[in-house]
């Protein structure tokens, strides 16, 4: 997370210091060089690349059923069958869906509220910065299975919240938002303090000239201070929709409290579903892989729109 | 660097768990001696009963030559199962694994378990045909039964007595009862019918009498919109349209505050609810009393909801200490005895129903006595068989279900539905289904 430390943000000769190392013979170097890879490579293959191509395999692959089921299954090798199949599943796309909207109505809603509180506490306005940083950020040190179960309670009716709105929060068409508020409520303060790590380190001469040109508060943050913490702000906007497309804790701790978050209400949750409630290993692979390679192409346009925006 | 937890805690859960299971495996593996340094032979348990630990310390201490280890799970779909099907596929299974009647075919379709057929053909008249049955998918005896759990009414007599209230004996008084309870006081409901729960809706229907699945020579009949499943689903459905019952969950928070307040005046449970009822509302203390489940024309028949059984695993290097463990936990008189110190068990092995009905010390319930009305019930008890992926169908019919309550979709479209979603995920297993009524 070197980007978002205020040294990085600062200190424009970064690679300076480096050069200056004195140089070693090659060999020695690349010896020592692997020795202080291996941990790394290591955990990297057996916890990471091992389990991504033992899931590939397994994505392949199905099991058939003969007579009552009771012998047992055989492995049939199905190529892209089940690819196909989650596809072709209305499940599947109703669980995308789902996981659009939330970040439609999510990420908005929830960097926008973290940037205004930074601004906010990085402005002069505010007393106690300490405490109000702290006590947004206090939600996100809370576990999600917690969360989930505080919130279902002040949702569920007769109790709580839900007699204050108009609309029931865990009914079919209030799940949503109801889901989007939990994980607001959870990671603005998070978002936030990160933003104000990278608000810190906006240099203060530049925030002077803008005042001695007469920019007020509001002008100087809109146009100093956010177009200077732009790349901090790609930077949580890419973890945000990865994190939201493996929406998983929050649905399915509702779950267990209303019939209108279905068993494969996230992608998350149908991969779940798929392996360990209906047992079938090669589709849940599938689907994992799927959702892995969306990911991956969210985050690299995420990432290539933020390069073009900074240039 | 923290990624967002959304994402960070499923992960850490699933490494957790994977870890779990890894060391199981290790010590599947390595110590996979099969005695105890003291020379007993072990028996490892994988089991989510409470009190098992009990059950286990003092079969141990009756019987010096064989050392049962159990490892308590996380209880059924919660991931009980998941964990279960996966060291039967590791081949690191332990040699007792846990199979609710509901579970035992799904858990089946790992060809992992063994035939107890001839192990346990001498216990055959010992128990209640319904708990017998539930160990025999397909003619085979897969598992021990353990205890039973037959459906009953649970009812708040002192406020149906004063409102003149009858105690519903069919289907058509009981929605003539649910209408007085309304009438009576407009926040209460007779009960709630919870939509989130298939192994109940499941139970609810078994009483109807069309069984959603059923061996056919060799193949499976798959009958979830059957007669029976539908008129259930149709009765129903108008008492939640007409508002004549709540549809929240049983048990959780809202549900208890209800029962509190007297906004709930029965309950549509099983012999584990007296359990439920004596922690939830102990102050209600001879309020409540206990009868069979209403019926559809006067033809006594019970639905069952839950239950558990103990498979043995085909791998099992010790299959005879498992297997004598198990005939104990199901059938010693000593498992009722200590099981009463802190439940209330309704074993499926009659004679040891028996002793746990003489140690019930009662006080909760009025009316008739509460063994009587669960035993009666337990004999009501018609011809049922679980499928394959009835514990998938479980979550299929809630999902099917969830807009019943706002009118989105009927209980009768979700039966249909369900009933696809059935025939369609065996199919894709590669089974051969027939569908209906045979």
């Amino acid at each position: 997370m070197t980007v978002l430390t205020p040294e990085r943000a600062t200190s424009t000769p970064a690679p300076a210091g480096r050069a200056g190392a004195p140089v070693r013979g090659r060999r020695g170097r690349s010896r020592a060089g692997l020795v202080l890879a291996a941990p790394f490579a290591i955990l990297l293959t057996v916890t990471v690349l091992v389990p991504v191509l033992y899931a590939l395999y397994l994505s392949l692959f199905t099991d058939r059923l003969s007579g009552l089921g009771f012998s047992g299954p055989r492995q049939a090798f199905i190529a892209l069958g089940n690819y196909a199949d989650v596809l072709t599943d209305s499940a599947f796309h109703a669980s995308l869906v789902n996981v659009a909207l939330f970040v439609l109505i999510h990420i908005p809603i929830m960097l926008g509220m973290a940037l205004g509180l930074a601004l906010l506490i990085d402005s002069a306005v505010v007393r106690l910065k300490r405490l109000w940083s702290l006590s947004v950020f206090l939600p996100y040190a809370v576990p999600t299975v917690i969360t989930g179960l505080i919130w279902v309670y002040l949702y569920t009716p007769n109790s709580g919240l839900a007699g204050l709105l108009p609309f029931d929060p865990l009914g079919k068409s209030g799940i949503l938002p109801s889901i989007v508020n939990i994980a607001t409520w959870q990671w603005v303060g998070y978002n936030m303090i990160i933003f104000y790590t990278a608000l810190q380190a906006v240099p203060r001469d530049v925030l002077e000239a803008a005042r001695a040109d007469g920019a007020g508060g509001i002008r100087t943050a809109w146009s100093i201070k956010v177009p200077m913490i732009r790349p901090t702000m790609f930077v949580a906007l890419v973890f945000t929709v990865i994190g939201s497309l493996q929406l998983f804790t929050e649905p399915l701790v509702l779950r267990g409290f209303t019939g209108s978050v279905t068993s494969t209400w996230s992608p998350s949750l149908y991969v779940y579903e798929a392996a360990f409630i209906a047992g079938d290993y090669g589709r849940a692979a599938a689907a994992s892989v799927l959702l892995a390679l969306v990911s991956a192409l969210l985050s690299a346009l995420v990432m290539r729109l933020s390069a073009r925006r900074s240039r | 660097m923290t990624l967002r937890g959304s994402a960070g805690l499923p992960r850490r859960t699933f490494l957790t768990a994977s870890a779990g299971l890894a060391a199981a495996g290790l010590l599947g593996g390595c110590g996979s001696s099969t005695t105890t340094a003291s020379g007993a032979t072990r028996v490892r348990v994988w089991s989510w009963l409470t009190g098992m630990d009990k059950y286990a310390a003092a079969f141990n201490a009756a019987h010096p030559d064989i050392s049962v280890e159990l490892n308590v799970i996380a209880s059924g779909l919660k991931g009980g199962y998941a964990q279960q099907t996966n060291a039967l596929r590791a081949h690191n299974a332990p040699d007792i694994l846990h199979a609710e009647y509901q579970g035992l075919p799904q858990l089946l379709t790992t060809g992992g378990l063994r035939d107890l057929t001839t192990d346990l053909a001498d216990l055959e008249r010992g128990y209640s045909p319904a708990a017998w049955q539930g160990v025999r998918p397909g003619g085979r005896t897969w598992a021990v039964p353990m205890d039973l759990a037959p459906m009953v009414l649970y009812y708040r007599k002192d406020l149906f007595d004063r409102h003149g209230i009858a105690v519903p004996r069919t289907w058509d008084e009981f929605r003539t009862a649910a209408q007085a309870v309304r009438k009576a006081d407009p926040a209460a409901r007779v009960t709630t019918f919870p939509l989130n729960d298939g192994s109940f809706f499941a139970g609810m229907c078994w009483q109807a009498g069309d069984p959603w699945w059923r061996v056919d020579g060799g193949t499976w009949r798959v009958n979830v919109d059957g007669e029976g499943t539908r008129r259930t689903a149709d009765y129903w459905q108008g008492m939640i349209r007409d508002g004549l019952v709540a549809t929240a969950p049983t048990g959780d928070q809202d549900w208890i505050g209800a029962m509190h307040q007297g906004r709930l005046w029965g309950l549509l449970g099983a012999s584990w609810s007296v359990g439920t009822l004596n922690k939830s509302i102990p102050q209600d203390k001879g309020r409540w009393a206990v009868t069979t489940m209403p019926t559809w024309d006067g033809v006594p028949a019970n639905g069952v909801q839950g239950g558990s059984a103990f498979a043995v695993s085909a791998e099992s290097k010790v299959p005879e200490a498992a297997v004598k463990f198990l005939r104990w936990l199901s059938t010693d008189a000593a498992v009722a005895k200590i099981g009463t110190t802190f439940t209330t068990p309704f074993p499926g092995y009659l004679p040891s129903r028996d002793v746990a009905r003489k140690a019930y010390k009662g006080g909760f319930f009025v009316g008739a006595p509460v063994y009587d009305v669960l035993d009666e019930a337990a004999r009501r008890v018609p011809d049922w068989t679980w499928g394959p992926n009835a514990l998938r169908i479980f979550s299929t019919v809630v999902d099917r279900m969830g807009g019943a309550k706002t009118g989105g979709t009927t209980l009768a479209a979700a039966v249909r539905q369900t009933q696809a979603d059935t025939v369609a995920g065996l199919r894709e297993r590669g089974l051969t289904v027939l569908e209906g009524k045979a």
